[in-house]
């Protein structure tokens, strides 16, 4: 039986992610965090990425295949960890893979890499450049190891690495940047503007990741969902009443209170409120034959109150 | 100028006329059959692919129906030339804003048999306008770029481009009916999506507010693509860019197929778009000589 390690296991993504593949794979994980009550035959290895002993959890396990999504997406910590853990531990968590026999690596990037613009067309392909640094400095480190891992991916063509771009991910279990925006009563929006957004169903991601790993995928792929809405209708969908602020005022209050530290979100999120990120999925849909099992419908029930 | 002037007020005597005895529910049933019956690609909450909404459409097709029956007055020749299935609409620009591409909008959606749906492929500066990005999403409209023109047509939608842009919709009155420089990009896009081109020759919108100068420098200031001087404009503020009750006529001329390789020089896909402006022009003509004046 093959042996499947995930780094963020006990985060709500890869606890789904750890269910969904037990049957079919020997899995353990690593965190920072414990999960607790896990289920008896995943091991769980509490220990931060950066750190010697990730190696030596490595050296013992010897996965076959790795799927990386341990890394921090919020803004809640400084920027000097999060860059830590997210660039470095990648880099290092390669070099892991390299030294220890590792077969595939799966990377769970997301769709914010290639930005939000207004010139962004519908249906962005995987050979779009990576541009969200442009107006959202704040996560240039999730394009940076996107980019660290596509550089892997032609370097070591022997290891199967494999970078899944999902759409905007929503769920009961995970907490997205974009499900803790739907989730709030009064959601602040850009007045004026309402982009077409792109929803998966987090069981789906796992399903998604479970394809990647069993068609031993090489390569950059969009994950895309059931389909696209206008934010404002996910708002409504979602149970939330959209508030509308015009664009002068909320860039400066946001980015004055983010500096304070009593909001967790950037001025430059507020593009991806404006513009739409629409991917085209098709690449992974031919190579896995995915099918999405969640509709719109069920992936906005699944946040509401 | 007599004549002219009597022109005027005959337009606005039917405008009135016309609005008497108006019933506007059974329009609008009318116009919802005419909705139902255009192909489009719709989500379980009422949208495309691409934003377009029929329920918005819904709302905002009776004041655009109004304008094209009663306020231009639109007479609409050719309409049978529109193919079934994906087409590139390609028409000239003109009038300060964009009345002539909502009123090319009216005519697919009123006369071409099925409706149909047109998806105007827009400026780039479209999506940073609050509300108008909105609109113009809704209604179906796209930025013009050459990924998003393809993917339309693959899946055979009706679109419709002004390849003059803003070169042509922001020329001066000494310029009417003068087509400015075409660009080349939708010529390439037939080519490789392998879709005929119906040219249009729309009629009126070069009268609908002359332009006598053009600031470009100070729009450019003000963040605007060009800044016209009209006889109403600025004096008026932005109502001033409102049109004048001008006679409409769209010519819809037959499909040209061309074959080639859309990679090919400028020089080979110049000469291709040279034909289309050709019968572009000769369809300016032939509605030019079937008026009897601007208003009429």
């Amino acid at each position: 039986m093959e042996k499947v390690l995930i780094t963020g296991i006990s985060g709500g993504q890869g606890r789904l992610l750890a269910r969904r593949l037990m049957e079919s794979y020997e899995v353990c994980g690593v965190d920072r965090e414990d999960w607790e009550g896990h289920p008896r035959g995943i091991r769980v290895h509490t220990v931060d990425l950066r750190k010697k002993k990730f190696e030596d959890v490595i050296r013992t396990e010897l996965p076959t295949a790795i799927v990386h999504m341990g890394f921090i997406r919020h803004f809640r910590s400084d920027s000097r960890t999060r860059f830590d853990v997210n660039v470095r531990g990648t880099k290092q968590l390669l070099d892991h893979c390299v030294n220890h026999g590792t077969q595939q690596f799966v990377l769970v990037s997301s769709s914010y890499v290639y930005g939000a613009f207004p010139e962004n067309p519908y249906y962005i392909d995987e050979d779009a450049p990576l541009s969200a640094s442009r107006s959202y400095p704040e996560i240039r480190d999730l394009v940076e190891l996107d980019s660290l891992a596509t550089a892997f991916l032609w370097r070591y063509p022997h290891i199967r690495t494999c970078v899944l771009r999902p759409v905007n991910l929503l769920g009961y279990y995970t907490h997205s940047m974009i499900g803790q925006y739907l989730r709030q009563r009064w959601v602040p929006t850009v007045m004026g503007f309402d982009p077409m957004m792109q929803f998966l169903h987090e069981e789906d991601l796992s399903e998604a990741i479970a394809l990647a790993l069993q068609h031993g995928l090489q390569g950059v792929f969009n994950v895309t969902g059931p389909g696209e809405v206008p934010l404002h209708t996910a708002i409504r969908e979602t149970g939330g009443t959209a508030v509308p602020m015009p664009e002068p005022l909320m860039r400066p209050l946001f980015d004055r209170l983010f500096k304070m530290g009593l909001i967790s979100t950037p001025a430059g999120a507020i593009d991806y409120l404006k513009f739409p990120v629409t991917l085209a999925g098709q690449r992974f849909v031919e190579a896995t034959n995915f099918r999405c099992l969640f509709g719109l419908e069920e992936i906005f029930q699944s946040l509401r109150r | 100028m007599a004549a002219r002037g009597s022109g005027f007020g005959t337009a606005l005597g039917d405008l009135a006329g016309a609005l008497l005895p108006l019933s506007a529910r059974s329009l609008q049933r009318e116009l919802e059959e005419r909705l139902r019956k255009a192909p489009a690609r719709v989500n379980e909450f009422g949208f495309d692919p691409y934003g377009m909404s029929p329920e918005w459409w819904r709302r905002v097709l009776l004041p655009i129906v109004l304008l094209y029956r009663y306020y231009f007055r639109v007479e609409t020749v050719g309409i049978e030339h529109v193919p079934q299935g994906r087409a590139l609409i390609v028409a000239n620009h003109a009038g300060q804003l964009p009345f002539d591409g909502a009123m090319l909008s009216a005519a697919l959606l009123l006369e071409a048999d099925p409706p149909r749906i047109a998806r105007p492929m827009g400026e780039f500066w479209i999506p940073n306008l609050p509300w108008v990005s909105i609109a113009a999403a809704r209604t179906g409209a796209l930025v013009g770029t050459p990924s998003n023109c393809a993917h339309m047509l693959e899946n055979g939608e009706c679109v419709t481009v002004f390849p003059e842009g803003v070169r042509g919709m922001n020329k001066l009155y000494s310029q009417r009916y003068r087509l400015q420089r075409f660009g080349m990009g939708f010529m390439r896009l037939a080519l490789g999506t392998n879709t005929p081109i119906i040219p249009v020759g729309i009629v009126g919108s070069e009268e609908q507010q002359p332009g006598f100068a053009n600031l470009g420098r100070l729009g450019e200031l003000l963040g605007m693509p060009a800044f016209p001087i009209t006889a109403t404009f600025p004096w008026l503020g932005p109502l001033g860019l409102l049109p004048l009750p001008v006679k409409y006529r769209i010519h819809f001329g037959e499909p040209i197929l061309f074959q080639g390789d859309p990679t090919d020089e400028d020089a080979v896909i110049e000469e291709k778009v040279d034909r289309v402006k050709a019968a572009i022009s000769a369809l300016l003509d032939q509605g030019r000589a079937a008026r009897r004046g601007v208003f009429r």
